[in-house]
């Protein structure tokens, strides 16, 4: 168990930083420099002299080795740098985004793995007609632009039957309902694609499951249909949807920043593409690193689960 | 058992979540006694600082700054946090301000003249995008209400700059000054309002309280003012189709939806969109350094064309680097270039490009630009002219470009200001819309003419600015537009004209 949980943190630790390096890396080769996005926010015209000044003012005349190096020292120190146009501590700017972000994120893949397995059981259970209507139905969701979902959903929803707010972010802790009515759309608009997948893939594992020896067995012994699909055989078919649960939460971290934007939900990922298009690079980095922090964490959660599904993973 | 029990509170666990987001309203159709005042802006601001931010930052800016002289929306000037001024001598260099009394900003310090010349010492310092306006000018405070600006040669606009609309006008209290660097994040102003930080997030939404050292309580008209930034068109209009906000900045692609969504339209003439042919030197494009050249792409302009199809209903042709009833406007050439290819190519053929010529241009996306590039890109193509486009969603990105001086043309929709302002900003050597600071001396002599005129001469010397610009085609204006806000019945004041189309926060109040 020790040796589990070092392995983890020193693969963890690995990743962090080479995501963080490679985030330095792909912001300095790209064109343009925070320098010049800086001073034309300001004065529109500057002169090379004010860029070389700028530049060394925010210590892009470094080697990028060095402003690494400087980065690390900040983050052994609790600090993720300040946003360079506005002075703003990164960790504040984080602090903001993170709980819309994660609220849409989260509320996604809970609506998608309830939704999707259950649809994915009936459809293996079912067969024929009806397993044939619910891959239809998934595929749909899957097909569906989910910009062009959006703007349905809002049209319908919200302005014409004025059931949700159009878009914005309630916090939970100041209004649990308004928070619940404000992420309703966006999560329903996620899931349609998220739940195709995750519908497909429990279907495929419980077909598998259900031509297994021992559910005949099970049968034999005269236990519901409901009882071997839901309490026998999705549990063994839930390993693969697990995975598949896993990479969809990651996908959604950068995936959601078009249906943040239509929204219009505080949320990382559309602050990162400000970010990155302003070249702030402390604000890009430390984004970098907090949707790395939810990656390695997601990994985590995902063991913890093999583990509660498949004794023989818990075991060995 | 166990599976019912946990069916059982999955079901419990949806409906109550269901029933919870259906009751609640959170910012939906408000009723009219709720004071809280949302306006929406499209554009983030990147920074809070008076001194360093853009133009268009604008609405952020005047409540919690109340800037020292006020322009109403029918364009005439009121006091501010100045209570009166005038120029001394007749040669427009010497401009004289007194400052209210009893003036004190949001931590409860006084308003001093010395603390407006250190406001503007700082502008200045500070090399923002309106520093220039103010660069050179001597700042002495004559006593404790008194200030005197004293500028190396003629500005007649002094009472225009010092308004909400540019900003600097409104004064940075003496905690900000000690410490700019609080100022990208919060406000330290002598506006009615004041920047509520625990309530902001940076990029989405800026929550403002009211100001309580503010010298008129009754001009504080609401208990909060929201500013939120939704950069989507569409979804400004959803906000205000569903009472999620009172007031918005509006698009030309989004007009005709909100006038039918029952809105108040407000819009008065402002911007013209068109190319910047920067490189009139010929560094990258020889091209452009022949006038018949950069007349030839403004008669190969099919100007109606455009503003039909982009901007139906609300734009029209422009010729002129300026609007109707705006600053130094010609009669004469309103149809300056009228839409004529044979003219063009005969230009061309003139100046040594018969077959044309490869011309680079970059774009960013608001205001339709990227389209109206598209479309010239069209037009030009019929006299032998290949416009390459480069197009930034990221405005940020675009604006380094473009006034770095990385492509010989670029787009740009700019507002009609006084022509002494427009110098520094659009064709003097050192404006940011001459990156390539080009030099004319015929120019510069009748800018400077203007800028030294009386009252009574100065539109008939802005004219003859005007027109020199036109007829040497430095730039190709294309169409001139309103810049649009749309507004619930919940609020009234909202109202523009051509001396003032730029929206005040000052004049919206409760409609009931």
């Amino acid at each position: 168990m020790v040796r589990a949980t070092v392995r983890w943190l020193a693969s963890s630790a690995a990743l962090l930083v080479v995501v963080t390096a490679l985030t330095f890396v792909l912001t300095s080769i790209a064109p343009g420099d925070a320098a010049t996005a800086i001073l034309s926010s300001q004065s529109g015209s500057y002169t090379p002299e004010q860029v070389e000044r700028m530049r060394h003012l925010l210590g892009e005349d470094q080697p990028l080795w060095a402003r690494y190096g400087a980065w690390l020292a900040d983050l052994a120190r609790g600090s993720l740098g300040t946003d360079l146009f506005s002075g703003q501590p990164v960790t504040e700017i984080i602090a903001a985004r993170l709980l819309p972000s994660m609220s849409l994120v989260v509320g996604t893949v809970l609506v998608a793995t309830l939704v999707g397995t259950w649809l994915g059981a009936v459809s293996a259970r079912r067969g024929g007609f009806v397993g044939r209507l619910v891959d239809v139905v998934s595929l749909l969701g899957f097909a569906v632009p989910s910009f062009w979902l959006a703007l349905v959903l809002i049209e319908l929803f919200a302005v014409r039957w004025r059931l949700f707010p159009p878009g914005g972010y309630v916090d939970p802790r100041d209004d649990l309902g308004g928070w619940l009515a404000t992420m309703t759309l966006p999560v329903v608009t996620l899931s349609a694609g998220a739940i195709a997948f995750i519908a497909k893939q429990t279907r495929d594992a419980m077909s598998d499951v259900l031509a297994q020896e021992y559910i005949t067995m099970l049968r034999a012994r005269g236990l519901s249909e409901r009882s071997i699909v839901y309490k026998h055989a999705l549990r063994n078919a839930a390993i693969p949807v697990v995975t598949m649960l896993g990479l969809t939460l990651v996908s959604l971290l950068s995936g959601a920043v078009v249906i943040e934007g239509i929204f219009f939900i505080p949320g990382l990922g559309e602050r990162a593409v400000v970010a990155t298009g302003d070249h702030n690079l402390p604000v890009i980095t430390g984004i970098a690193f907090c949707f790395t922090l939810v990656v390695v964490t997601t990994n985590l959660i995902v063991d913890l689960a093999y583990r509660a599904l498949n004794p023989r993973v818990r075991h060995s | 058992m166990r599976t019912g029990r946990w069916r059982n509170a999955l079901t419990v666990a949806l409906v109550a979540g269901l029933v919870l987001a259906g009751c609640a309203r959170p910012e939906t159709d408000r009723q009219g006694d709720d004071r809280t005042l949302t306006v929406v802006s499209v554009i983030a601001p990147q920074t809070l600082d008076p001194a360093k931010t853009a133009q268009n930052n604008a609405w952020l800016e005047q409540l919690a700054y109340e800037p020292l002289i006020v322009r109403r929306s029918d364009g005439t000037l009121r006091p501010g946090l100045a209570e009166s001024w005038h120029y001394e001598g007749d040669d427009n260099t010497t401009f004289v301000l007194t400052l209210r009394e009893g003036v004190r900003f949001s931590d409860g310090s006084e308003l001093t003249a010395q603390t407006v010349v250190d406001h503007l010492t700082y502008v200045v310092e500070a090399g923002g995008q309106m520093a220039p306006f103010l660069a050179g000018n001597t700042f002495t405070a004559v006593d404790d209400r008194t200030v005197r600006i004293t500028a190396p040669a003629p500005n007649p606009d002094f009472p225009v700059i010092l308004t909400q609309d540019y900003i600097i006008g409104g004064v940075i209290g003496p905690a900000g000054l000690a410490d700019p660097s609080i100022l990208g994040t919060t406000t330290v102003g002598a506006g009615p309002y004041m920047l509520d930080p625990a309530q902001t997030v940076a990029g989405d939404h800026y929550t403002y309280v009211p100001n309580p050292h503010y010298y008129d309580p009754s001009a504080v008209h609401w208990d909060t003012v929201v500013i939120r930034i939704i950069t989507n068109p569409q979804s400004v209009l959803n906000a205000l189709r569903t009472g999620q906000a009172d007031v918005a900045v509006g698009d030309p692609a989004t007009v005709t939806a909100a006038e039918q969504a029952g809105l108040t339209v407000a819009s008065a003439l402002f911007l013209w969109s068109g190319v910047v042919l920067a490189d009139r030197d010929g560094t990258m494009v020889p091209a452009l350094a022949d006038v018949r050249v950069r007349q030839a792409l403004n008669y190969a302009t099919d100007r109606q064309a455009i503003a039909d199809a982009l901007f139906a209903g609300i734009g029209s042709p422009a010729h002129q680097v300026t609007v109707p009833d705006g600053y130094g406007y010609n009669e004469s050439l309103a149809n300056a270039y009228p839409y004529d290819v044979d003219a063009a190519r005969e230009l061309l053929a003139q100046a040594g490009y018969p077959d044309g010529f490869s011309l680079a241009i970059v774009t960013p996306q608001y205001q339709q630009l990227n389209l109206i590039a598209q479309a010239l890109a069209q037009q030009w193509a019929q006299i032998g002219v290949d416009l390459q486009i480069t197009d930034y969603a990221n405005a940020n990105q675009y604006a380094a470009e473009a006034f770095g001086g990385q492509f010989p043309a670029f787009m740009t929709a700019f507002g009609h200001i006084p022509i002494w302002m427009q110098g520094p900003s659009l064709f003097l050597p050192d404006a940011a819309f001459n990156p390539f600071k080009n030099v004319d001396p015929t120019l510069q002599a009748l800018y400077d003419e203007a800028a030294r005129a009386s009252e009574a001469e100065r539109p008939e010397r802005d004219r003859a600015v005007i027109e020199y610009l036109t007829t040497q085609a430095w730039f190709v204006p294309v169409v001139m537009t309103g810049l649009p806000y749309y507004a619930r019945d919940t609020v009234s004041g909202i109202r523009t004209s051509a001396q003032e189309p730029l929206l005040s926060l000052y004049e919206i109040v409760p409609a009931n």
